[in-house]
């Protein structure tokens, strides 16, 4: 009992970190039409900005987060400015390509800059196991949680709430519209590229902790967020929290009762039978074959 | 991508690319006969690999313009069947290498039935996912494959009972095979079914328009990529002699992106060249080491922004623009078809888009060599009448036939093949074809000559080439364009447009022939010809759909007028007629005043 208590806090913090990946992935499709294949890739950047940032600076983990994010939101610009904006009027599949490039040079780039070797980031917060009972709570696993659920909430708060987040959704409903209507579409699709970098890197922070990060780190990450997408349905925002939650939880289960390859091949069969039978997500709106 | 590069590179580019492919085959084999060392010949031949296996990509992400990621899975799947068969089971490549095509090629055919149902990036993250799951098997079935450390001793390459040393003899071998696959996919790709590719990958509503069969095409593509991949990578573990699980990684994949895009991913000579570049250039540039796939990376991302075509492409742009275009065919009527006349009925056709009823129990009925006109106020369900007539849209209830065929159900293209054609509000003209491409397409669509069969047996280039282009030179004639036969689709205004669109309307011996608002934009003489055009072709007993807005072009010309509104059918009848009846008036006057 103890232990699968153990196994779902570390299986929802994964799955917390998943979300925050999974949520810049819908912003920037829904914004652009487009899928950026760089997103793990970002994860995986913003997981060694950490650590170097924590190797520069003699800060605690918390508070080099927002600095991470920061960075990472301007990587984001400089993505959209690369691989979208010069190709927005092409194929969408120009756009995987171009992505798909950056990705190639930012796992590239992170080999030649650290090496091959796993780098870990500090933790957000660091003390002693919370001990109730015979039950050991990682503190590390509930402040990912934590702040997956802040930066989550804060990001579903933006959208509806905020004329900022209208214009967000106005220009990924009807690009066309929103710009008749005076909104600037083209700095609302940075800013999703931005917003999309910004939680990939908060991911890669607090998921260099517990699971380390290497250059290659991203490619599976972004199958594994797609999933998540794929089960909550495009549409959805919530859609795509839930579906990484029940990833994680998947995953850490899988992997402790079999082994992570399994967990892994599973995951992977599952994405593939949903898309042949529920191409627009368990739970999600009819999207079809929508681009 | 502009107008003209495409149009050289449809019309006559490809013979340049048959020129560039031999030329650059004949350098390689004088580098290697004369000053070729024993490293450069293992270099070469590495190369030859994935020049195979990137020819193989060209037909599903060049082409089909689909973006698989699983190509690497097959590649990395022929390997390993050549290094089980070979190195544990002693078997000889004359088993292996067919096998190790096969085996991608079986893959794929089971895989595809399901993936190739997804657009767009679906099917890219399906088809990463099979990549990802082919690695984890590999890596994980340690008995079969040796695991992530791999297998050895992977036997050479017998052929006609010789072993072939290495060194000159195996670059030849690896590369008598590109010569072949090159041979291959020229011949199915430099004819019409070339041409069909283009249209499919750039304009699905005109390929749907034109009856091309979207999903065999896209199945076709998909298997030769696998199969191409499968023979690459069973050269290569006989190259290499060692097969490990990093042939499947994702390096492999994206390398192979970047070398079609690099050198050109509808262009052989841009295979050669894509393959042959990001070979050497480690080579050449030996401070690359170790971080060669940045460069990849960033060549990449700059050729897709600068020169989506590759180098090939660029190459055959300089030279192509100084060639003459060829001279057009003598026109030959179109041999007749059976007639196609026949009644359209539609009963109770409804169609519901979330809460809004856009079509409700819509019955029609179209008889042969009848202008059928159909007007309404604007959302009245007309164009998704035609839309659900010619199977763009589902219907979701209700009866259709032409004839005694009946068409609920059947994909837009088997409909426009079936003998309802289709022209569009804003025309759906593939802007880089030129004219008499656009009409001969059609042509070879309607005559069932497009796909691989037929273009390997050569009936979409050569003389059926000549053929199909002749037939729709008549009809270019037939509806005043011929003069313009070889401008680009996209260059035409609105006055030539509608006449391309019946042209290829035409070309699919329809017996209805559907168009939307035709005469918008044309002035009045245009208007005229427009009405005597389609009277001309009602004359041969073909019927014509027509919505139109336009009341003063519509209602001399029409020799019956259904009305529609809120998806349903308000009038019908005679034009004198429909017009004066008050609930046509009443309809319209509740939102804008009758457009007469």
């Amino acid at each position: 009992m103890v232990t699968i208590l153990q196994l779902a806090l570390n299986g929802l913090a994964l799955g917390a970190a998943y979300a925050l990946v999974a949520l810049g992935f819908v912003l920037v499709l829904n914004a652009t039409g487009a899928v950026n294949f760089a997103q793990g890739d970002l994860v995986m950047a913003g997981g060694y900005a950490a650590a170097a940032l924590a190797a520069a600076l003699p800060l605690p983990g918390l508070a080099l987060l927002p600095i991470v994010i920061g960075t990472m939101a301007l990587l984001g610009l400089a993505v959209s400015a690369l691989a979208y904006f010069p190709l927005m009027r092409r194929p969408a599949t120009a756009v995987f390509v171009s992505t798909i490039a950056i990705g190639l040079v930012l796992q590239n780039a992170a080999l030649g800059l650290f090496g091959p070797e796993p780098r870990t980031a500090p933790p957000v917060w660091d003390s002693e196991p919370l001990r109730w009972g015979a039950l050991a709570l990682s503190p590390q696993a509930l402040a990912v949680i934590a702040i997956a659920t802040v930066l989550v909430l804060g990001q579903a708060w933006l959208l509806a709430r905020t004329r900022l987040g209208r214009n967000l959704r106005a220009t990924a409903q009807d690009r066309e519209m929103a710009a008749a209507l005076g909104i600037p579409v083209n700095a609302m699709i940075a800013l999703s590229f931005a917003l999309a970098a910004a939680l990939a890197g908060a991911a890669g922070a607090l998921l260099a902790n517990q699971f380390f990060v290497t250059p290659t780190a991203g490619g599976a990450l972004i199958l594994k967020a797609y999933i998540a997408v794929v089960i909550g349905g495009w549409g959805s925002l919530a859609g795509a929290a839930v579906g990484a939650l029940l990833v994680g939880l998947f995953e850490t289960v899988v992997a402790a009762a079999v082994s992570y390859t399994a967990a892994s091949a599973l995951l992977y069969a599952a994405l593939l039978l949903i898309l042949l039978l529920r191409p627009q997500g368990l739970f999600g709106e009819a999207a079809g074959r929508r681009a | 991508m502009t107008v003209a590069d495409t149009r050289a590179s449809a019309r006559h580019g490809l013979g340049d690319d048959a020129l560039w492919t031999v030329l650059l085959l004949a350098a390689l084999a004088a580098y290697a006969g004369t000053r070729a060392s024993p490293y450069d010949l293992r270099v070469l031949a590495l190369a030859g690999c994935q020049a195979l296996l990137v020819l193989g990509y060209q037909f599903i992400f060049g082409h089909a313009g689909a973006l698989s990621l699983a190509q690497g899975a097959f590649f990395g799947l022929g390997a390993y069947v050549t290094a089980i068969l070979g190195a544990r089971y002693h078997w000889g490549f004359a088993a292996t290498f067919p096998l190790s095509i096969l085996a991608p090629l079986a893959l794929a055919a089971v895989v595809a039935v399901p993936l190739l149902r997804l657009a767009s990036h679906y099917f890219a993250l399906a088809t990463l996912g099979l990549a990802q799951v082919a690695l984890l098997l590999v890596v994980n079935a340690g008995d079969w494959t040796g695991g992530a450390l791999g297998l050895t001793g992977v036997p050479g390459i017998v052929i006609l009972g010789e072993a072939v040393p290495r060194g000159l003899p195996l670059a030849a071998a690896v590369w008598g095979i590109v010569a072949l696959g090159a041979w291959l996919s020229w011949r199915v790709t430099h004819g019409i079914t070339g041409t069909a590719y283009a249209v499919l990958r750039t304009d699905p509503l005109a390929a749907a328009a034109t009856g091309l069969a979207q999903t065999r095409l896209r199945f076709s593509a998909f298997l030769l990529s696998a199969a191409y991949a499968g023979a690459a990578g069973a050269l290569q573990a006989h190259t290499v002699g060692v097969v490990s699980s990093e042939t499947l990684e994702f390096s492999v994949m994206v390398t192979c992106l970047a070398m079609t895009v690099i050198g050109g991913s509808t262009r052989i000579a841009g295979a050669l060249l894509g393959a042959l570049l990001l070979t050497y250039l480690p080579e050449w540039l030996r401070f690359l080491e170790g971080h060669a796939l940045l460069a990849y990376g960033a060549a990449l991302l700059a050729m897709i922004i600068l020169a989506p075509e590759g180098i090939a492409g660029v190459l055959g742009r300089a030279f192509a623009g100084r060639r003459r275009a060829p001279d057009l065919p003598e026109p030959v009527p179109a041999p007749p078809q059976e007639s196609r006349s026949a009644t359209l009925e539609a009963r109770s056709l409804s169609k519901r888009f979330g809460g809004v009823l856009a079509l409700d129990r819509v019955d029609l009925v179209i008889e042969p060599g009848e202008i059928l006109g159909l007007i309404g106020p604007n959302g009245s369900g007309k164009t998704t009448l035609a839309n659900v007539i010619s199977g763009l849209v589902p219907a979701d209830d209700g009866v259709m036939r032409l004839g005694s065929t009946g068409l609920r159900g059947l994909s837009a293209e088997k409909i426009a093949l079936a003998g309802i054609a289709r022209g569009f509000q804003t025309p759906a003209l593939p802007p880089s074809l030129s004219v008499l491409e656009l009409v001969a397409l059609a042509r070879a669509s309607a005559a069932g000559k497009i796909g691989f069969l037929s273009s390997l047996l050569g009936r979409d280039a050569g003389k059926g080439r000549r053929r199909f282009e002749a037939e729709a030179l008549d009809l270019l004639g037939r509806v005043g364009i011929s003069s313009e036969a070889d401008r680009p689709c996209g260059t035409l205004p609105a006055a030539l447009a509608w006449r391309v669109e019946l042209a290829r309307a035409l070309a699919l011996d329809p017996g209805i022939i559907i168009l939307d608002e035709p005469a918008a934009g044309l002035g009045e003489r245009e208007q005229a010809e427009l009405g005597a055009a389609l009277r001309e072709i009602a004359g041969h007993g073909i019927a014509l759909l027509v919505i139109e807005h336009n009341m003063p072009f519509l209602l001399p010309t029409a020799h019956r007028i259904v009305v529609l509104d809120q998806g349903r059918v308000i009038a019908k009848g005679r034009p004198a007629e429909v017009v004066r009846d008050p609930s046509v008036i009443a309809a319209y006057l509740g939102r804008e005043s009758l457009p007469a």
